[in-house]
């Protein structure tokens, strides 16, 4: 029996022996599953014997698929409930991630970025503090003990006074509620300054920032007027690194973190994305493509690429990366970190876009400046573009428990849940994997998608692909690296104290 | 006129490249209803939808392009409208057979972002919400509705007889 004719659907004679399981093949070896996401790697002939229960019960394949929990006369359904229970922890809690446009203005043009962006002059798109405060009273009622607000833009140091206001605001309304409160700013940096700067150093707010890669690069895609917006970036991760320092933090721990959007252009300079990370400090770059959302069809052919050119790209970064720490040089890939924890370690780490049913909604929540609230970040993105399907709410008008279970928010989450996805359930990355609504119904024209025809789906196979041959075929080194990659260390730091008042 | 399109078996699509629609027929025997409903819904922005049946056996969907479109254009949207029939149909299979994980997964997911309802959430419910409504009083006895008020039972302002009384236009006058 060969696995095309598995693959035609022919009766198989089993001999009883598989447990429930899902393949994929990966050149010559069958990733092969099991339902509560347990995995092993076989060869093509191993895989047969599998199949029909072809295997010496004495032999190690058999203990090995016996301690997979693959094999039917020994599955134990109490540890599969478990171990599925475990990687959907994060159903039980509400919305952790608030996303805060404070502003749309931005003083930086990007090549890719036209909906989450307006002039200098756009006072109208700043947000005011009684719609933050407004937006604050929601965040709060939460279920979820951890709440992360994130200030996004624009750029957010345009409008400080109110970031300001928010963080002073939402730190002295939650030292009654005693919820794990952090902020994060994501910015361009080039209007920061030492005021700014030792304001939010002793607010603690975490500072993210965007490097498109090499300065060439990064100067190209993202554009500011008279001057280099890497030189403008660049001194300030520096000053900030430093800072963390002084302030006896840990750098392995406490660095800027940076954010790249991969464009066509992008595709052939891995190499220099990957050693300007390292030159900036940053211990982990996140290779992602370019969102669909927010800029027009023109804007398209420059930046977008088939995925098979941006799965060649990643290919060459995450190996170019795992020979820099051979060197000792500690980055890791962001992508590969999420799919590498849930692989090896079981856990889930609720990225809110890779995660069954998705984060839209009940994971996550976008404010926009104007008190509109949104599903997500894209969702409020498609709708700066005129596509309102994704808003849910309004900060002045509606009540938590109605955001959360809007009946948008209601059908996103049956549209990501993969276990009703075509495609999804015969595939073996089913328990490490999601999709997202919105990117669907961009690129698809609906919300579930058709995740053979889905660029999302395409990037998060191919990676998996990658990673599962990674720890098919690599060395001890190799493996204690990937393994090195999952291990989640919390900043405590960034953690706004709340004993006073509590 | 109608034409058939490249690589679309003609006896299922055809195109009228002067109209810029496309006409697909669709197998009744083969795909659900709901999934013909289902794919058709998805174009709904792109194109003007016309469905009907064709013949008892076969559903006809009509996609008319909204923007003008030429054959290529034509053959993508009723190649895309496959794709997407045979997708809402699978779905629609996979989702009956895994009903009990997907509802199990999907009330943990509302049950845990929700949380139990707080007091605002209690002050702000309408308890008011009837079953039914009954302004005509008809689920009332005959005895409720028309008895004679008590002396000094004015005041009792919400008795069955002094609703009746305002939402009935005799106003209890058959007492």
């Amino acid at each position: 029996m060969s696995l095309e004719v598995l693959q035609s659907g022919a009766a198989l004679d089993t001999g009883g022996y598989p447990a429930f399981f899902r393949f994929r093949e990966i050149g010559e070896r069958v990733v092969v599953t099991s339902i509560e996401g347990e995995w092993i790697v076989l060869t093509r002939e191993e895989f047969r014997g599998f199949l029909r229960g072809e295997v010496d019960r004495d032999g190690a394949l058999h203990q090995r698929l016996v301690e997979r929990n693959l094999v039917r006369e020994s599955f134990d359904a109490r540890r599969a409930a478990e171990a599925y229970r475990r990687r959907k922890r994060f159903v039980h809690y509400g919305p952790n991630l608030h996303l805060m446009v404070v502003t749309l203005r931005c003083n930086e043009t990007c090549v890719y970025c036209h909906a989450s962006r307006a002039n200098l002059d756009a006072l109208h798109t700043d947000m005011t503090i009684e719609t933050a405060e407004r937006a604050v009273d929601l965040i709060l009622r939460t279920t979820s003990p951890h709440v992360t607000i994130e200030f996004q833009g624009g750029e957010p140091l345009v409008n400080f006074p109110v970031v300001q206001h928010i963080v002073e605001y939402a730190t002295q309304r939650n030292r009654g509620l005693g919820k794990q409160l952090e902020f994060t700013m994501v910015s361009n940096l080039s209007l920061m300054d030492e005021t700014k700067l030792a304001w939010l150093l002793a607010h603690r707010v975490q500072l993210c920032t965007s490097i498109d890669g090499p300065k060439s690069l990064h100067d190209k895609q993202r554009k500011l007027p008279t001057l280099s917006s890497y030189d403008a970036a660049e001194p300030w991760i520096a000053r900030i690194n430093a800072a963390y320092r002084e302030a006896g933090l840990d750098p392995t721990l406490y660095h800027v973190e940076a954010l790249l959007t991969t464009t066509k252009e992008t595709l052939e300079r891995w190499r220099e994305v990957v050693d300007t990370y390292v030159a900036l400090g940053c211990r982990a770059l996140f290779l992602r493509p370019v969102d669909p959302f927010g800029f027009a069809e023109k804007t398209r052919k420059i930046v977008e690429y088939p995925r098979e050119d941006y799965l060649a790209y990643y290919r060459r970064a995450v190996d170019y990366i795992i020979e820099l720490n051979h060197q000792g040089v500690e980055i890791l890939e962001r992508y590969a970190a999420i799919f590498l924890t849930k692989i090896l370690t079981g856990d889930d780490p609720n990225f809110l876009d890779i995660r069954s049913p998705g984060g839209a909604g009940i994971g996550q929540l976008a404010y926009n400046y104007d008190g509109t609230i949104y599903s997500s970040d894209e969702g409020r993105m498609l709708g700066a573009m005129g596509d309102p399907t994704f808003a849910i709410g309004d900060v002045r008008t509606s009540r938590y428990r109605d955001i959360v279970s809007h009946p948008t928010v209601r059908a996103m989450a049956i549209a990501s849940n993969l276990e009703g996805q075509p495609d999804c359930v015969d595939c073996p990355y089913v328990p490490y994997c999601g999709t997202q609504p919105e990117h669907n119904h961009k690129t698809l024209g609906t919300m579930m998608g058709r995740m053979r025809e889905s660029s999302m789906c395409a990037v998060h196979k191919g990676i998996q692909d990658f990673l599962f041959e990674k720890l098919a075929t690599a060395d001890a080194a190799t493996l204690e690296i990937l393994h090195r990659w999952t291990t989640i260390r919390a900043r405590e730091h960034f953690v706004q104290p709340v004993a006073e008042g509590g | 006129m109608s034409e058939s399109l490249l690589g679309m078996p003609p006896a299922r699509v055809l195109a009228d490249l002067g109209e810029g629609c496309v006409i697909l027929t669709v197998d009744a025997s083969m795909y659900p209803q709901h999934a013909v409903y289902a794919a058709a819904y998805c174009f709904i922005a792109r194109c003007y939808v016309w469905l009907d049946r064709a013949e008892p056996e076969a559903f006809r969907v009509v996609l008319t392009a909204k923007q003008p479109t030429d054959a290529e254009g034509l053959r993508a949207l009723a190649g895309e409208f496959s794709n997407e029939l045979l997708a809402s149909a699978w779905r629609r299979e996979i989702t009956r057979l895994n009903r009990g994980l997907i509802e199990s997964v999907t009330m943990q997911a509302f049950g845990g972002a929700m949380g139990p309802p707080s007091l605002d959430d209690l002050e702000a419910f309408d308890f008011s919400d009837e079953p039914f409504d009954d302004p005509l009083g008809i689920a009332q006895s005959w005895e409720d509705k028309y008895r004679k008020p008590k002396p000094g039972a004015e005041t009792g302002a919400e008795t069955g007889a002094a609703v009746a009384a305002e939402t009935d236009p005799q106003g209890g006058a058959a007492t």
